[in-house]
């Protein structure tokens, strides 16, 4: 009840703006020695836990502490044994009051999984997670306060098909920061974009120089592929699967097909060459050619030594 | 029987669809497994229905997010082919920024028409997401790039400069000596007497000032070379070095410019050039003086 009537009053703040639209826009400053305001308003208690499971990489494990450092929202956790039953991480989120959880998963030392959740009923994303670059990499040359607000940026593509809007409303309930949150910054000078190319979202964090839109990349960026959408929180009925997933195994292994092959063929090659070349193919007198002899001249190795040109 | 015949026909008819697939290539030697087709989920009520379930009603400064469409106006004839964007890194990027930029454009707009500041005070310490240390070896790495691209293209000027110098050195090479060649030429022709005079002494004769353009600044160089000039004169050049020191009448008698016996050799008066002034009494030398004295006594 109490939200609903929130909204009627900045719907209200709305009109008042549309009537005097843009004359007093106010100083985008804020001065230090004003009061600070009491946050007291903070309503929106979402939490993520963000943790993964033993054996990722030591990327994988920095894209992760990248997204706490950025998230002040976030929880973490100790990482979480591999033979363990991935909805227990429901209970562990429980126990964390959190509502939403980032999980990664290692597979082969290689392989980055992300899933992404609401967490005690669903729905849940599972993603392979590509082309990681964390924030500590030098060519990232950007910088933002450690927790202020993201201002989150979306594809109109994400609008276009269902599953994409379901995991644009996930993304949105993630990652960005509530307000008035206790730890965050009142500022916004970041952006994080999602956008979709190639059936992928690429994950891009952008830090806001100018207010009149020159940007510097911050990091991290990273591609996520989504593999299945299910109903319940790490488990549940299916909803969706990416038809045009391939699975890092077979990717490899078609590539290593693609060298197998060449391989083959030449092996191919040389038997076809020996069945086509059937050693004679016509019976010829030896000593035909008996009398064909060359110049001396055109002579080469051991047989230079049989011809001797007599001198004039 | 009937249905067991009827099996056995069928059975047939596969084995030469096989024979054919076969023989067309289709199927490889070996084991075949059928692979049923993979079945592709896409339950749209489900998600409709899981849609409506989790989201969140709030207000848009709880959320912060925009849906924007970066490909409009001039960008969009090149979002069009949106595969080759996946691959061309530059204008993927290129996409990522655009959208992040009428993002950032629009989503302070909105927030300053919400009447809330969005910009920190330039007084406003707060830990930031990356320390100061790394942005510290950002800085210097990107310094390093700056100098290495700078270098590098100081060496592709000085690169070419070489290569023009030696394509000029060249031309004047292959210049000299075609003059020689004529010159040769000339002079050959004159001595079998098919010509009367040559032209490049003609050329050089009236007023010597004309030099051939090669030994344009031959002495101009020579006259260059002061350190050389300086030792020519110290230790003389060509002729004999020996006994090159002993004195000589002329030498002895040789005083040089600086002594003069005029002005030298002069008596001590003569030399001063003092005169006496009339008015003063002259005070006389000592022994004089004490003369003086004694004969006073």
């Amino acid at each position: 009840m109490g939200k609903r009537k929130r909204t009627r009053v900045t719907e209200k703040v709305s009109e008042k703006e549309n009537v005097n639209k843009d004359i007093d826009i106010l100083p985008a400053i804020v001065y230090s020695d004003e009061p600070p305001k009491k946050q007291t308003k903070w309503t929106n208690k979402e939490r993520v836990l963000i943790f993964s499971s033993r054996g990722i990489s030591f990327r994988a494990r920095h894209l992760m502490i990248d997204l706490r450092t950025l998230m002040p929202h976030s929880k973490s956790e100790s990482k979480m044994d591999r033979k363990d039953k991935l909805f227990v991480i429901n209970e562990m989120c429980e126990m964390k009051n959190c509502t939403k959880c980032l999980f990664f998963e290692g597979k082969k030392k290689q392989d980055l999984y992300m899933w992404a959740s609401n967490c005690p009923r669903g729905p849940s994303v599972k993603f392979l997670v590509e082309n990681v670059h964390t924030m500590s990499e030098l060519k990232m040359t950007g910088n933002c306060l450690k927790a202020s607000r993201p201002l989150l940026s979306f594809d109109p593509t994400f609008d276009k098909e269902l599953h994409w809007s379901l995991m644009k409303e996930l993304f949105i309930q993630t990652f960005s920061t509530p307000n008035h949150h206790p730890k965050s910054q009142p500022f916004f000078d970041h952006v994080f974009t999602f956008s979709i190319l190639d059936n992928r979202i690429w994950f891009r964090n952008y830090q806001i120089l100018e207010e009149d839109g020159s940007l510097v990349e911050i990091g991290p960026r990273f591609v996520l592929n989504p593999i299945r959408l299910f109903e319940g929180s790490f488990g549940g009925a299916t909803l969706y699967v990416n038809p045009h997933y391939v699975s890092p195994n077979e990717h490899r292994r078609a590539l290593r097909a693609k060298v197998a092959k060449k391989y083959i063929n030449r092996v191919h090659a040389k038997k076809s060459l020996e069945t086509r070349n059937v050693g004679q193919s016509y019976i010829l007198d030896p000593t035909d050619d008996v009398f064909v002899t060359i110049s001396p001249e055109e002579a080469t190795g051991v047989a230079k030594n049989t011809f001797y040109r007599e001198a004039d | 029987m009937f249905g067991n015949e009827s099996s056995d026909s069928e059975s047939i008819e596969s084995d030469t669809e096989l024979q054919r697939a076969f023989e067309s290539g289709h199927l490889k030697p070996g084991l075949n497994v059928e692979v049923a087709p993979k079945q592709h989920i896409n339950n749209v009520a489900g998600m409709k229905h899981k849609l409506e379930e989790f989201k969140q009603h709030l207000e848009w400064i709880e959320r912060l997010d925009l849906t924007v469409d970066p490909s409009t106006g001039v960008h969009k004839a090149a979002e069009e082919q949106s595969d080759s964007v996946a691959d061309d890194d530059f204008r993927r990027e290129m996409k990522f920024y655009r959208q992040a930029q009428t993002t950032a454009l629009e989503g302070l707009a909105k927030l300053h028409k919400l009447r809330i500041k969005t910009r920190r005070p330039e007084d406003y310490f707060a830990e930031m997401a990356k320390s100061d240390d790394h942005m510290k070896k950002v800085r210097e790495k990107l310094l390093e790039r700056q100098l290495a691209i700078e270098r590098s293209e100081k060496a592709k000027k000085l690169r070419d400069l070489r290569k023009y110098g030696r394509k000029v050195q060249q031309e004047v090479l292959q210049k000299r000596q075609k003059e020689k060649k004529e010159m040769l030429d000339a002079v050959k022709k004159f001595r079998k007497g098919q010509k009367d005079k040559l032209e490049f002494l003609n050329s050089l004769e009236p007023n010597g000032t004309e030099q051939k353009p090669g030994q344009k600044n031959g002495d101009k160089k020579h006259l260059q070379n002061k350190r050389r000039d300086f030792k020519n004169k110290k230790f003389g050049f060509g002729g004999q070095k020996k006994r090159g020191k002993y004195n000589s009448s002329g030498s002895s008698a040789d005083v040089g410019e600086s002594f003069s016996i005029a002005v030298n050799q002069k008596r001590q008066s003569q030399k001063t050039g003092k005169k006496h002034k009339p008015g003063k009494p002259r005070r006389p030398g000592k022994s004089r003086r004490q003369k003086l004295k004694n004969r006073q006594r």
